[in-house]
């Protein structure tokens, strides 16, 4: 009897506690019947670190822009004018020199006031860390202290590329006193990094509350905060879901409010109370054909890129990359400044008649793509699969050779691939972001393709990089997009979509193509 | 007794290390856990230094990459001009310093990384084979009594099918149906993103939340343990169900079983008392093995489950070429299948008196 009635209790026990789990699993997070003050933003993380100076990743840059602020900013989704942040500006006629005169009044979260010394340290700082992934963003930038209020940025030639840099989250605007107190430095032995991991010393509309950059990012509102934005939410919670179907199931429960990394076809089935921003991305997804000789054999020959170029069937590769996705028509994405309207067209005779110039007699031609890297939601295995059916019926041979993206990008970045494809997104909001796909330049090196072999490209990536007005400008990376598309080693193929889902009581979705969204701007309808 | 009695004197001048056989048994398997784990870190230093790709663009980034005075400080820094037979002495000298090197990704102390990462996979692991020695010892029993009936048939099919279903599928299917469409089991990670973990002692969530007295956090850190532990512990119960039911069943053809029935034992005693007792060796090494790799396997259901543990730290530093975070998890791994083997060896000893003195 005495056994049966433990039994009983046990049972009863383990009912208890089974319940109990299960109020904690459907507990809301919330009170009930008043708006929520904390969102959940689920995104596949690519965090390093909380300092601004040294971050060089996306979720890093979403992170920084709520921490902290920059000189300049852009207003909402429109990344083609930057407007004043921190300060304004005015530059002289040859754009080369600019003057930021920092805004009344803002402080930083201790309260202390913005001062133009904090705007020299912090831009110092990045240029003197070497070892900085975001070191490059200073490169050729002389900073000085012209008064409390006003920091003059000079280069040696034109940089009309100056404003929009100024607006990278990397070039964020830190509290000196504090950094320098914590081991800041504006050369090599800067040591505040680990003490910018635990505590912000921005001026940004949130600051740190912890940090991991393994799993999740607190953010809680700055009561000190005298900016622009007005915010809704007073916590914000970013956590590391690395799969975006997980995501998904995430935001439709209700366990988040925000996923940031969705495909096409995901955004497609979403179900419930939840609302889509769908926007071609910044990224491009382009093939490479080596015009190196000895890398490349016979292909390496601008008519046998002709031949590719043509034979593609563009609307059909863009059915694998779904909502938001659009045919690349140059290597600058559609957003950008010079940017062209149409892209290529399939036209299988000017293709044939290439192929027979190029002295192409049937050899198979390797593809190289990494094929554990999606860009956009764009898997590139089926992206190669659907290129090599395409190119056989044109004529050309194609075997696939996928590796992973850490063995394939040496390759790559070295030169060493004949034939693959790739993806180039931009630093910053600018169309000088592409120039590196000239002759000579980084990403043309990396296709074989010399600055002797294309001086006209040369010319024209000139032109565009020191034009000194925004009209003149317009039209030589117009002239350049197209020079490049006609006679370049590459063959644009996509610009992916970014889906952007939410709860569909969340407004303010704004995609940008450096720091994905500005969580501030994130508010309850 | 009669067995002690017999091996000393079989073996009269042997004195036993340690003073005891015991003794002796654990410190010769001591001795061969440390030397395995010596070549674990040169097998481990010598594959991290192998994989293809050039580890200083992953961590200076291409900009900082294509300046050779920043490369050059970079490598000296790093000490990557050294020869590799240097660099992995001096890889093995901090490592007895307890410094593991500094990850390339997190630009945190590997050793740091790894405290966290550790306890979040251990957590869900032990509770998958408590799970699993549960469900899978009383299946592959029940198998073995009723031979050859429905029920041990049908024990068999569903142990298949345990073993059969890829994990990752299982894992999303659980979540969507246990998740989204039922709305009885948490979302992702290891606790609501309304709470903070407790105050860390162990890294145990479950625990620490005890320790702490914050009974809230506890519950929903054992609701978020659900999902994982039934989804990784549905490969073990398989695993351990056939095993139990094939050791049982030789068990149950032993002399001594059968002596035992005709005096007329029966129930739960003759189960755990004798049964299961003589066929826990086997059962024993296949729960060390499970555990393992448990411990080293769980990269697919972390990733479904946004788990911060091993198997997505380990996952993490490979993709990102983090050579010293890539070591680190290699030689994590390597001490702990060497500890559940030593436990596993020791427990033996205990079990089976044969084994220590052999």
């Amino acid at each position: 009897m005495r056994t049966k009635i433990r039994y009983v209790a046990t049972a009863l026990g383990l009912s208890a506690s089974l319940a109990l789990v299960g109020c904690a699993a459907t507990a809301p997070e919330g009170g009930t019947g008043s708006a929520p003050t904390s969102i959940v933003i689920d995104t596949a993380f690519t965090l390093e670190t909380a300092d601004p100076g040294r971050n060089y990743v996306p979720t890093g840059y979403m992170v920084s822009k709520a921490l902290y602020e920059t000189l300049l900013d852009f207003a909402g989704s429109d990344e083609s004018t930057p407007v004043p942040g921190l300060a304004s500006y005015t530059q002289n006629d040859d754009a080369t020199v600019f003057t930021f005169t920092l805004d009344e009044g803002r402080v930083f979260s201790d309260g202390t006031p913005v001062t133009a010394d904090d705007v020299v340290f912090s831009l110092n700082r990045v240029k003197g860390m070497t070892e900085s992934k975001a070191n490059f963003l200073m490169e050729g930038i002389e900073v000085a202290k012209v008064d409390d209020k006003t920091v003059e940025l000079s280069t040696a030639t034109s940089s009309l590329k100056l404003p929009a840099l100024m607006t990278n989250p990397s070039l964020a605007i830190l509290n000196s006193k504090v950094v320098i107190e914590n081991g800041g430095t504006t050369d090599n032995t800067d040591a505040a990094e680990k003490f910018l991991n635990t505590t912000s010393a921005g001026s940004g509309p949130y600051i740190l509350d912890t940090l991991s950059v393994e799993s999740q990012v607190v953010l809680t509102g700055n009561e000190k905060y005298n900016g622009a934005e007005d915010i809704d939410f007073d916590r914000v919670v970013i956590r590391n879901v690395s799969e975006s179907a997980t995501q998904k199931m995430n935001l439709e429960g209700g366990d988040s409010q925000v996923a940031v990394d969705l495909s096409g076809d995901q955004v497609a089935g979403l179900s419930g109370a939840v609302s889509v921003t769908s926007v071609p991305s910044a990224q491009t997804i382009f093939l490479l054909l080596n015009q190196n000789p000895e890398v490349a054999g016979v292909t390496a020959n601008p008519e046998f890129a002709s031949a590719v170029r043509y034979a593609l069937d563009y609307p059909a590769l863009l059915e694998l990359a779904g909502a938001g996705s659009e045919q690349a028509t140059g290597v600058i994405p559609p957003s950008f400044l010079g940017a062209l309207t149409d892209g290529v067209k399939q036209d299988l005779a000017a293709s044939k008649a290439a192929l027979a110039a190029s002295g192409y007699a049937g050899e198979t031609i390797t593809l190289e793509y990494p094929n554990d890297y999606p860009v956009g939601g764009v898997s590139f295995t089926p992206l190669a699969e659907r290129i090599q059916s395409q190119l056989s019926a044109a004529g050309i041979s194609v075997e696939l050779a996928p590796a992973p993206f850490t063995t394939q990008i040496d390759e790559y970045v070295n030169g060493r691939e004949a034939f693959s494809i790739w993806f180039w997104g931009p630093d910053y909001a600018d169309s000088a972001n592409f120039l590196p796909f000239q002759a000579g330049a980084k990403v043309g090196l990396r296709a074989g393709w010399t600055a002797e072999a294309a001086p006209s490209i040369v010319e024209l990536a000139t032109a565009a990089e020191t034009a000194t007005s925004m009209e003149s400008r317009e039209g030589a990376f117009s002239d350049f997009a197209e020079a490049l598309q006609q006679q370049g080693p590459f063959v644009p193929l996509i610009v992916p979509g970014s889906n952007i889902a939410t709860a569909d009581f969340i407004s303010g979705v704004n995609y940008n193509s450096t720091w994905t969204m500005d969580i501030a701007e994130l508010q309850a309808k | 007794m009669g067995k002690n009695t017999r091996a000393t004197r079989v073996h009269p001048a042997r004195a036993p290390l340690g003073g005891s056989p015991l003794a002796g048994y654990v410190l010769r398997r001591l001795g061969m856990s440390v030397l395995l784990l010596f070549g674990v870190t040169l097998v481990t230093f010598s594959l991290a230094n192998l994989v293809p790709g050039n580890p200083i663009v992953a961590a200076l980034g291409e900009g900082a990459a294509s300046n050779p005075a920043t490369v050059a400080a970079y490598i000296e820094k790093h000490g990557l001009d050294q020869p590799l037979p240097v660099q992995y002495l001096n890889y093995l000298l901090n490592l007895f310093q307890g410094d593991m090197g500094v990850s390339l990704r997190t630009a945190q102390p590997v050793a740091s990384d790894l405290a966290k990462a550790v306890p979040a996979t251990i957590e869900v692991a032990i509770g998958a084979i408590i799970v699993s020695l549960a469900v899978g010892v009383a299946l592959g029993s029940l198998a073995a009594y009723r031979r050859g009936k429905i029920s041990d048939q049908l024990v068999r099919v569903l142990s298949l099918i345990g073993l059969s279903i890829p994990t990752f599928w299982m894992a999303l299917v659980s979540f969507n149906f246990f998740f989204l469409q039922l709305r009885i089991a948490p979302g992702s990670g290891r606790l609501s993103p309304i709470l903070s973990p407790p105050p860390t002692v162990t890294g145990l969530y479950t625990i620490d939340a005890l320790l702490a007295g914050q009974w809230v956090t506890f519950m929903d850190a054992m609701a978020h343990l659900m999902l994982p532990v039934f989804v990784l512990s549905l490969f073990t119960i398989g695993l351990l169900t056939r095993f139990v039911r094939t050791s049982v069943l030789e068990v149950l053809d032993a002399d001594y079983i059968r002596a035992g029935r005709a005096k007329g034992l029966s129930g739960p005693r003759m189960l755990f008392g004798y049964t299961l007792r003589g066929a826990s060796l086997p059962i024993l090494t296949i729960v060390g093995l499970a555990f393992g790799s448990l411990l080293s396997g769980t990269v697919l259901v972390e990733a479904v489950f946004a788990w911060p543990g091993l198997g997505s730290y380990a996952y993490n530093s490979a993709t990102s070429l983090d050579l010293p975070g890539v070591m680190g998890v290699g030689l994590i791994v390597g001490v702990i299948y060497l500890g559940i083997n030593f436990a596993v060896d020791l427990l033996y000893g205990v079990l089976d008196p044969r084994v220590r003195l052999a």
